[in-house]
């Protein structure tokens, strides 16, 4: 059965435009992709995120169990902070990433969208398998996630609470009252932009809280966005899309994610990354930026002088530079920045430049 | 919004529109197709001179997250391309039944113009 979310009506009333992602119906776009891609890298946008998931884990064992099953070292993370990491299988590939709150006594965990009963059941056997007192939970269904991304969210926010939203740190978490319900914000989001994210239970009180942040943001030029814009704005700032950069058993290495691994504690699927650490010889993900006309898609082979060196993981034509960018897993020998290679798209080679990322900047909103 | 379907058009099931001069005929993409489509970005014409089939892949137009196949209503030869669409494809978005149109082809077989959709079959099929 598809899944819809708790605002799916109030979406319906916005002109929402649905698509089907990893078993929910969310919206894809409401005016267009491109419109609501600027709105957000130039004002802020609200978006609904609901079909990602919310596992709570508890227990005095809660932070060795997540060390355990991540690349974090969740003692590192203290109360009120947010930590972005991933879950690995035994051979050191990826089974989903994820950021988890440090709330109290308590983590919660957000899973990706159809990820809630993996990560559950994950997490949960390996607390058997190690002896750790610690429970994960899946609690996907009470929640409402809302993303609020752009230079305008945080004014957008604090008209809507007596709390100092500038106290709230990157990668800060907390509770707070906005718009008279209880959420917990954190400083986060997968758009590049200022941003934050609310956890919103019992999610029929979710409806109320859209409304008025979409009341609250009107002099800003507030607009909803869908999965659309989503898609486009993480892709210029190269974060990884489950399914895409992750799809066939990729390792952190792989995806550029070594940044993130906590080399100084034990963790599943360690040893194997260390491995492949040492023989290097693995594709990685590379970032292509279109010097002719033509638009990269998931699953384009990646050529050199005839020779297939990768295949693109994601692609499109990015809103803000007009040009084709693809992100793609490249064979090591030919990932050198400022280099060729060809893009095959629809059997036609489209050359594309190795660019460092993120494909736009920080400041490209001010400079356009 | 009310999506235009024009009365001197003949049109496709899978969203094409076709105008008929003589022996030629302009083909393009019609205003719900456009609607649905939304952010035109990328149109891939084909070679002047190149034979096809009805129901053949005439050209490729893409959006930000989809790439969508156009078919030939008709059979013919291509007569000429919409060059302007290659720096301004969003013209597809805009006007898609005027400065939008893809190509235009000589006609094989003038039969086959009487099996495509007239406005009214059309209108009630979207």
């Amino acid at each position: 059965m598809v899944q819809r979310s708790p605002l799916h009506e109030i979406h319906k009333g916005l002109g929402a435009k649905f698509t089907e992602f990893a078993g929910f119906e969310m919206p894809i776009q409401y005016s267009s992709i491109k419109d609501e891609h600027l709105t957000v890298r130039k004002k802020v946008g609200l978006f609904d995120v609901s079909h990602m998931s919310n596992v709570w884990i508890t227990g005095i064992d809660a932070e060795k169990l997540i060390s355990l099953a991540t690349v974090e070292d969740a003692s590192r993370i203290g109360n009120g902070k947010s930590q972005y990491t991933e879950i690995l299988r035994e051979d050191g590939t990826i089974i989903d990433d994820t950021i988890f709150m440090h709330l109290d006594d308590k983590y919660m965990m957000i899973p990706n969208a159809g990820m809630a009963s993996t990560a559950t059941d994950w997490l949960n056997e390996k607390a058997e398998e190690y002896n750790l007192c610690a429970k994960a939970e899946n609690f996907s269904k009470d929640y409402v996630i809302l993303a609020i991304q752009g230079p305008k969210s945080r004014d957008t926010l604090q008209k809507l609470t007596d709390f100092d939203i500038g106290t709230v740190k990157f990668f800060g978490c907390q509770y707070i009252d906005i718009a008279d319900t209880d959420c917990i914000i954190s400083h986060t989001g997968y758009t590049g932009e200022l941003g934050f994210e609310l956890q919103i239970t019992p999610s029929k009180t979710a409806k109320d809280v859209f409304d008025k942040i979409l009341e609250a943001g009107k002099e800003f030029g507030i607009k909803p966005i869908g999965l659309g814009a989503r898609d486009t704005l993480r892709l210029e700032k190269c974060f990884i899309l489950a399914g895409n950069e992750f799809e066939s058993g990729r390792t952190p290495l792989e995806a550029l994610l070594g940044w993130t691994v906590n080399w100084d504690h034990d963790f599943i699927g360690k040893k194997a990354i260390l491995k492949q650490k040492e023989k290097g010889d693995f594709q990685r993900l590379t970032y292509l930026e279109c010097i002719e006309k033509g638009i990269p898609r998931h699953g384009c082979k990646v050529k050199k002088d005839g020779k297939d060196v990768g295949i693109v993981s994601s692609g499109t034509l990015s809103p803000c530079l007009n040009k084709g960018i693809a992100m793609a897993y490249v064979h090591p020998d030919f990932r050198e920045k400022d280099s060729t290679l060809d893009i095959l798209i629809r059997n036609n080679p489209v050359k594309a430049k190795i660019v460092k990322p993120p494909f736009v900047k920080k400041d490209w909103a001010e400079e356009n | 919004m009310v999506e235009e379907v024009r009365d001197d058009l003949k049109y496709t099931e899978s969203h094409e529109w076709l105008k008929v001069e003589g022996k030629k005929a302009k083909v393009g993409i019609t205003d719900h197709a456009q609607s649905e489509l939304t952010d035109i970005v990328f149109v891939e014409l084909p070679a002047v001179g190149k034979e096809i089939k009805k129901g053949e892949e005439l050209c490729i137009v893409e959006s930000v997250k989809s790439v969508s196949e156009i078919y030939s209503p008709v059979s013919g030869k291509i007569l000429e391309v919409n060059k302007k669409l290659e720096d301004a494809p969003e013209m597809i978005n805009q006007n898609p039944y005027d400065d939008g149109w893809l190509i235009e082809m000589e006609i094989e077989d003038k039969n086959e113009i009487d099996k495509l959709l007239d406005p009214e079959s059309y209108r009630k099929s979207i």
